[in-house]
Order: C-alpha cells, then sequence, then structure tokens
C-alpha cells in the first residue's frame, strides 16, 4: 500500500474525480492535518440535494412497490447490476428532472392517500356520533324559541319515558318540562327537552345534577341529512384514493428510470463527498489517497490521459488499509476472512490456508458425490445465466469450489445421494447390493468404520492446528521476536507432533511410542524451563509449570474436528433414509410417483439442513480452532472511491 | 406379557430409539421455537435479513438430527429395517447409548437455543456481529457433538458384541 497525492487544476476536478470513481483505484484519505494555505470547499448544500434525491426516490420504489409489486424471479438475488454504457449515463442525468418530478407525483399522491384514509376516520367517527340522533327532526343547535328553552344532548344513563320523568320531578318538582327520548342504550340517553323559557335555570340545574351533555359537535343542520353528507364525503375520498392508487400503478413502467436515477445521483453525492475531503488553493486541488503498490502505474496513465497532473506516492504508514490480493483459487475465502476480520499489518493474508482447508473440510462433511455435482452445476448455470457482482459472484465461487471437494469426499465414502443407485438397483430388481458392491473403488463407509474416520478427522484437525501454529511461527520469525517463535509455538508445535507419533506408536510398535514419548517428555521440560521466562524468582517455576496445564486446550480443540465425522455420518445417514422412505411404495405407477417425490423433497431439505450445517461448522473449525493460533485482525479494509450503485454498473471502456 | 417383552432385547432397543430420537428433538425443538420467535421479531422490522436469522435460527435444530441418526441406526441394526434382533444384553446396551444423545442433545439445545436468541439480538443491532453470532452459538455445539459420537460408538459396534 502506498499514500498517493494528487495535484491539478481545479478546471479538471470534474473529469478526474469521475474518472478515479470509475477507476476504483484509490481510497481517500482525509488530509493529516489541515495546512493554512488550503482551503476546503464546501459543497454540503449540493450533497444534501443529492442525498434528498435518493431518499425520495427510495420512497417513490417502496411506494410503487407497495401498490403493484415488482415481478422478481426467485433466484434474482443473484443477479449482478445491470451494465451501462458510459455514454447513457449522460441521458440518464438530462432525464434526472422529470424523473425527480416524477417520484415527488408518487409521493405526493401516496401522501394523499394517507390524508384520505385520516379523513375517512374522522368522518366515521362523526358519523358514529350521529347515529345517536337519526330520529331527530331539527338540527341539533336549535336555538330557544320565544316561550320555550330547548335541550338536546345525552344523560349518562339508561332511561325510559316513566323512569325519566320520575327522576326529573324528584330532582325539581316545580319544573315543568316535556321531552322526547331520541335513542337509549346502555349508559346513554338522548334526550330533546323542552322547558318553559321563565324556568330555564332551573331546568339547567336539574338537567346538570343528572350529568346532561350537549353534543360535542352540533350543527345547524338536520342529522339526517348531515349524515347523508358525510357517506356522500365518505364515498368521495375512496373513489379519491382509488384514482391516486390507479394513477401511482400507471407509474410503475417508470420503476427502472427511477432505479437508474436514483444511482446517478448516489454517484454524484459520493463524488461530492469526496470534494468535501479535498485541499483547495484559488487555481489547484490536492487529492490525498491510499492505493496498493500494483495499482500506482495505472493510476499514474490515467492520469496522464486524463488532465494534466502531479503526482506523489509515498510509503504508507502503520495505519494503512489492507487490500487482500489472492489467486483465483483463494479469492472466494477473502469473504469468509473479512467477516472475522481483516488482517493488520502483523498478520500475513491466510487466505489460501483458509481456502484449502476450507473446502477441505467442507467436502469432508457435506461429502456426497451427488449433492457436490448438483452444487458445481447449479452454482455454473446461476454464474452464467445472472452475471452476479464481484461479492455475490465469490461467495458462488466459494460453494462451486467447496462442491468440488463434496464431490471427491462422497466419492471416497461411496455415497451418492446416499446410497441411491444401490437402494433403487434393489427395489427394481429385488436383489440386496450395497454401494461397495457398485463402487470399483475402495470406500470408507463412515457407518461402519466410525472409529477409523474418528481418527482420520483428528489427524486432519492436528494438520489444521499444526498449520496454523506454523503461521504464527512464521509471524514471529518475521519480527524478529525469536524467542516467542520457538518457545511459545515451536515447542508446542513440536510436543504436538510427539503426542501424534505417540498415538500411532500405540498402534504400532513400541520403538515408535518410545521416541513419541520422548520427544514429549523432551518438549514438556523444555516448556516449564521456558515459558516462566518474564516472571521473577519463585515465579518462573509456577509459570512454566502452569502453561502445560495448556494441553488441555489442545485437547479440547483436537476433539473438536469429530465433528468431521459426525457431520459426514449426517448427511450419508438423512439421505439414506430418505431413499429407504422412497423405496417402500413399491414399484407401481402409484409408488413411482411418490417414490420421486419423496426424492426430491427429501433430498432438497438434506441440502439444505446439512450444507449450512457444514458450512456453519466449518467456520468455526477456521475461526475457532485455526485462527485463535496466530491471527490479530483488526485491520481495515482497503475501500477504494467508486461507483456505489445499486442498480448499474458502467461498462469498463476497453 | 412381560416374558414376550424379556425374551429378547427388542423392546429396550426400541425404548432407547425413542429416548434418542424424542429427547433429542425436545431439546432442538425447544431451542429452534425460541430462535424463532427471537428472529421474527427482528424480521417484522427488517425482512432483509432473513437469510441470516434463518441460520441463526438453524443452529439449534442438529441435536434433534443427531438423535434422529442414532434412533434410526438402532432401527437399522435391531432387526425393524434390517438387522438381527438383539439379545436382552444388546437391548439394555442400545438403551443405554440413546442417554447420551437423548439427554446431551435435549440440555445443549435448550443452552444453544438461548444462546442462539442472543446472537439474534445481536446481530440485528449490527450486520457485522453476524458471523462472530454465528461462531459463539456454534461452540456450544460440541457437547451434543460428543454426547452423539459416544452414542453413535456404541450403536455401531452393539451387533458385533458377543452379549
Amino acid at each position: 500500500m502506498k499514500k498517493v497525492r494528487i495535484v491539478a487544476l481545479r478546471e479538471d476536478r470534474k473529469a478526474l474525480l469521475e474518472h478515479l470513481q470509475d477507476s476504483a483505484l484509490i481510497q481517500i484519505r482525509k488530509p493529516d492535518k489541515s495546512e493554512k494555505r488550503f482551503s476546503n470547499e464546501n459543497v454540503g448544500a449540493k450533497v444534501q440535494v443529492f442525498e434528498r434525491n435518493v431518499t425520495l426516490m427510495e420512497q417513490a420504489l417502496k411506494i410503487l412497490d407497495t401498490y403493484s409489486r415488482e415481478k422478481k424471479g426467485m433466484l434474482s438475488a443473484f443477479a449482478g447490476r445491470r451494465e451501462v454504457d458510459p455514454d447513457e449515463i449522460g441521458a440518464i442525468a438530462s432525464k434526472a428532472g422529470e424523473v425527480v418530478k416524477v417520484c415527488n407525483a408518487i409521493v405526493d399522491l401516496n401522501k394523499q392517500i394517507a390524508d384520505n384514509s385520516a379523513e375517512q376516520v374522522r368522518v366515521k367517527t362523526s358519523l358514529a356520533q350521529l347515529e345517536l340522533w337519526k330520529n331527530l327532526d331539527i338540527p341539533l343547535n336549535t336555538a330557544d324559541t320565544k316561550s320555550t328553552a330547548v335541550f338536546i344532548g345525552t344523560l349518562p344513563a339508561m332511561y325510559n319515558d316513566s323512569s325519566l320523568s320520575e327522576k326529573l320531578a324528584a330532582e325539581n318538582p316545580k319544573l315543568e318540562f316535556e321531552f322526547e327520548i331520541q335513542q337509549a342504550e346502555n349508559n346513554m340517553t338522548c334526550i330533546v327537552l323542552f322547558a318553559p323559557l321563565s324556568q330555564k335555570t332551573m331546568a339547567e340545574d336539574v338537567l346538570r345534577s343528572l350529568g346532561f351533555a350537549r353534543p360535542m359537535s352540533p350543527t345547524h343542520k338536520i342529522p339526517k341529512v348531515k349524515a347523508q353528507r358525510l357517506w356522500e364525503k365518505l364515498e368521495k375520498l375512496d373513489k379519491n384514493s382509488e384514482e391516486a392508487k390507479e394513477k401511482i400503478i400507471a407509474l410503475a413502467d417508470r420503476r427502472e428510470d427511477i432505479k437508474v436515477t436514483q444511482d446517478y445521483f448516489r454517484i454524484r453525492a459520493d463524488k461530492y463527498n469526496v470534494i468535501n475531503e479535498l485541499e483547495h488553493t484559488r487555481h489547484v486541488f490536492v487529492i490525498n489517497g491510499y492505493i496498493p503498490e500494483e495499482d500506482c502505474e495505472k493510476l499514474q496513465k490515467l492520469c496522464d490521459r486524463v488532465a494534466p497532473c502531479w503526482l506523489e506516492f509515498e510509503d504508507a504508514g502503520d495505519d494503512a488499509p489492507v487490500k487482500l490480493k489472492n489467486n483465483r483459487f483463494a479469492r472466494p475465502a477473502e469473504n469468509i476472512l473479512t467477516m472475522y476480520a481483516a488482517p493488520s499489518r502483523e498478520d500475513i493474508d491466510p487466505s489460501p490456508l483458509l481456502a484449502f482447508f476450507f473446502y477441505f473440510f467442507f467436502g469432508m462433511m457435506f461429502s456426497d458425490a451427488g449433492y457436490g455435482l448438483l452444487m458445481v452445476v447449479a452454482i455454473g448455470i446461476v454464474l452464467k445465466v445472472f452475471k452476479p457482482d464481484e461479492r455475490m459472484r465469490n461467495n458462488l465461487k466459494l460453494f462451486q469450489y467447496c462442491g468440488i471437494s463434496t464431490f471427491f469426499w462422497g466419492l471416497i465414502f461411496g455415497s451418492i445421494f446416499g446410497d441411491a443407485p444401490a437402494s433403487l438397483y434393489n427395489l427394481f430388481t429385488g436383489s440386496s447390493i450395497t454401494m461397495k458392491d457398485i463402487l470399483p473403488w475402495p470406500t470408507l463407509d463412515p457407518q461402519k468404520d466410525a472409529l477409523m474416520l474418528m481418527v482420520i478427522s483428528i489427524a486432519f484437525g492436528l494438520v489444521h492446528i499444526l498449520v496454523g501454529m506454523g503461521c504464527k511461527f512464521y509471524v514471529c520469525l518475521r519480527q524478529k521476536r525469536y524467542a516467542e517463535a520457538f518457545f511459545d509455538t515451536g515447542l508446542w508445535m513440536l510436543m504436538l507432533v510427539g503426542f501424534a507419533v505417540l498415538g500411532v506408536g500405540m498402534a504400532t510398535s513400541h520403538t515408535v511410542l518410545m521416541i513419541g514419548a520422548g520427544i514429549a517428555i523432551a518438549c514438556a521440560v523444555g516448556l516449564v524451563l521456558t515459558q516462566g521466562r518474564s516472571k521473577k524468582g519463585f515465579g518462573k517455576v509456577i509459570g512454566g509449570l502452569a502453561s502445560l496445564y495448556d494441553v488441555t486446550g489442545y485437547i479440547s480443540d483436537l476433539l473438536s474436528y469429530s465433528r468431521l465425522l459426525a457431520l459426514g455420518l449426517t448427511t450419508g445417514v438423512m439421505a439414506q433414509v430418505f431413499n429407504m422412505l422412497a423405496s417402500m411404495f413399491g414399484t407401481s405407477w402409484l409408488g413411482i410417483i411418490f417414490m420421486v417425490l419423496i426424492l426430491l423433497i427429501g433430498h432438497a431439505i438434506n441440502i439444505g439442513l446439512n450444507a449450512l450445517g457444514s458450512y456453519v461448522h466449518t467456520m468455526r473449525l477456521q475461526y475457532v480452532e485455526m485462527f485463535s493460533k496466530f491471527y490479530e485482525g483488526g485491520g481495515t479494509e482497503f475501500e477504494p472511491f467508486s461507483l456505489k450503485s445499486k442498480y448499474i454498473k458502467i461498462k469498463e471502456e476497453k | 406379557m412381560a416374558i414376550i417383552m424379556f425374551e429378547n432385547g427388542m423392546f429396550f432397543a426400541l425404548v432407547g430409539a425413542s429416548l434418542a430420537t424424542a429427547l433429542a428433538g425436545f431439546g432442538s425443538a425447544k431451542g429452534v421455537g425460541g430462535a424463532a420467535q427471537a428472529s421474527m421479531g427482528v424480521l417484522s422490522e427488517d425482512s432483509s435479513m432473513f437469510g441470516k436469522m434463518l441460520v441463526l435460527t438453524l443452529l439449534p435444530g442438529t441435536q434433534g438430527l443427531y438423535g434422529f441418526i442414532v434412533g434410526f441406526l438402532i432401527l437399522v441394526n435391531c432387526g425393524v429395517l434390517g438387522g438381527a434382533v438383539p439379545t436382552v444384553a444388546q437391548g439394555l446396551a442400545y438403551l443405554g447409548a440413546s442417554l447420551a444423545i437423548g439427554i446431551g442433545g435435549m440440555v445443549s439445545g435448550f443452552a444453544q437455543g438461548r444462546a442462539a436468541v442472543s446472537g439474534i439480538a445481536m446481530s440485528a443491532k449490527d450486520d457485522r456481529n453476524f458471523s462472530k453470532a454465528m461462531v459463539s452459538v456454534t461452540l456450544v455445539e460440541i457437547y451434543a457433538l460428543l454426547a452423539f459420537i459416544v452414542s453413535l460408538l456404541v450403536v455401531i459396534s452393539v451387533p458385533a458384541l458377543g452379549i
């Protein structure tokens, strides 16, 4: 990684930035400290406009999706961004204003629909209130006449004619009144009461003591008429919303335009954000950035072609970002690595090792030739048809390599869709052969030779752990931390090898056993002598002895690899179960239909469950057992200034 | 009745097969159930997390599979789906072997389910935590695996035992 400084004329800024963004060569770096002679140009306002447009279009797309769902294929998630000619960008830019208008229209229409439904709720509430007064043939706010006071309202209890007159009389026997009950229901009675105008205050008092309340929104219209109007209003709102919806749906064919324009604004916002980070004088501007060493020449050429400018490279410091570069075989594993952590500057890039062991262990766990072949072919087709983006393509490639490994492990375990070939042959001929009889090469049946396979699994685990420790050894040597390399890592590695030899010796000869034991004991002595070296006095001995306790850690690490056996067995047995179920219905036509159905569904389930299990457990073996031995992580990834678009990418100029 | 039951080891072998499948399945069902509830909470906010949530939800599901495999292998070995009818001692051996994955699978299923719920909460807060959550949740699984391997080694070696 190098630091780069590009100095160019301000009038070339647009062109230069555009080319840098297209080529994705450099990562923009904030200048170390702002120097007086440079000024920053504030383009925040412009960025805001672009970002607002991006959000607007996001909203518009979401609204379009609610009213007319975009038809997507099941596999469309794999599809890469659409390639766009550089010339097309001009066309997109010229149409952008119009598309913004369309989006505004969509958002407005949606707002109208929302307002309408809010209004509908209000109208419905009024209607519910009016419902109580539907039999009343005078307006709710009828005023007193010359001689009569009119009270229209509700009482908070249920009355009928006689009980209400009794109640009123009981309150004030002097009051003269006449009333009509409009509606009486639980806890509520709607009444119209007339009293002589001279007794108005008396009537008011009586009514108040009964809890009389006037209606909330008295109108001068007769309730029936008012209700009619409200119903009409409701219908109108409904119609209006329907129309708005239709208008939105009619705009659905603009979806592609909106997406493209959204990307256009996204790219521009990114570009202007970068301008914020640049240093300017009156005539020139300076770009600071990081660039991978191998790309320096490319950048030089690019800059020479675009505009007169001056480049300066220098070595990057410790905080420089890291760019992983690997060959085709290891690149897919980079995603797995960065999911854990990007390597720090001290680390080596373990991608190739990670890739090899990932494919190897995944294959051993998934271990079925049929499934492996299916993975390779299916992913091959997806890669061809959908042309996914870089990241997705790498993920798919990862599984394709895993598929190859799965295929070979399947052959070793004698498993092709479980024991499908044998079980089908038996079904139709009535014989009873096993996979061992069909396959011409010697197989290792995980069910019969489980113990053997467990030993093999742990042996692979030992190799895996030793490779991890080897990396640590190498890293320490490179940094000239010799004590750490030889005493902390080397001795343990030797000790593990000693145990391995001892194990082999137990099965074969006494001499080998003694050699193994000798190595292990020598290493143990070495560890006791060296591990307390940083401590003082008596602590030296204790520290040395205590370090031997780490052996439990290594044992549990090694046992952890027994999952290779367990998961390998799981795939095989599950497949076998489904094959058995499938062959239970005999060879009649109906039986064969059932058989095909069960085989399809069963193996699909098995692939889903066990591929997930294999992926997760392989990852765990890498992260927990191997990375813990040497990998520090904590670096930052190289993130070039590039076109971070969602839907389109610019076709590279050839 | 009692005499027929103990004439050969079939009864014990079948109890063993049932225990292995049912107990481990119980653990997984509870674990996956809890994780599924948590993940649905997350999905109601952001449905694009479905893939990641699915992985975390399914992690406590393997115990049930292990139990089922042990149960199935017992059936294959003890004369239900092939093999010879076991003796009483062999039947008891199957029963004993099935307890490892039955109990180990059940309890680790509960524990892994709880870990998965926390993992789901963690990944919901920040996408980048996902791989860490996933690996942490798989740490629990080693105990189910060990139980499974013990059960498995016994079950496949019983027919050859002269008991």
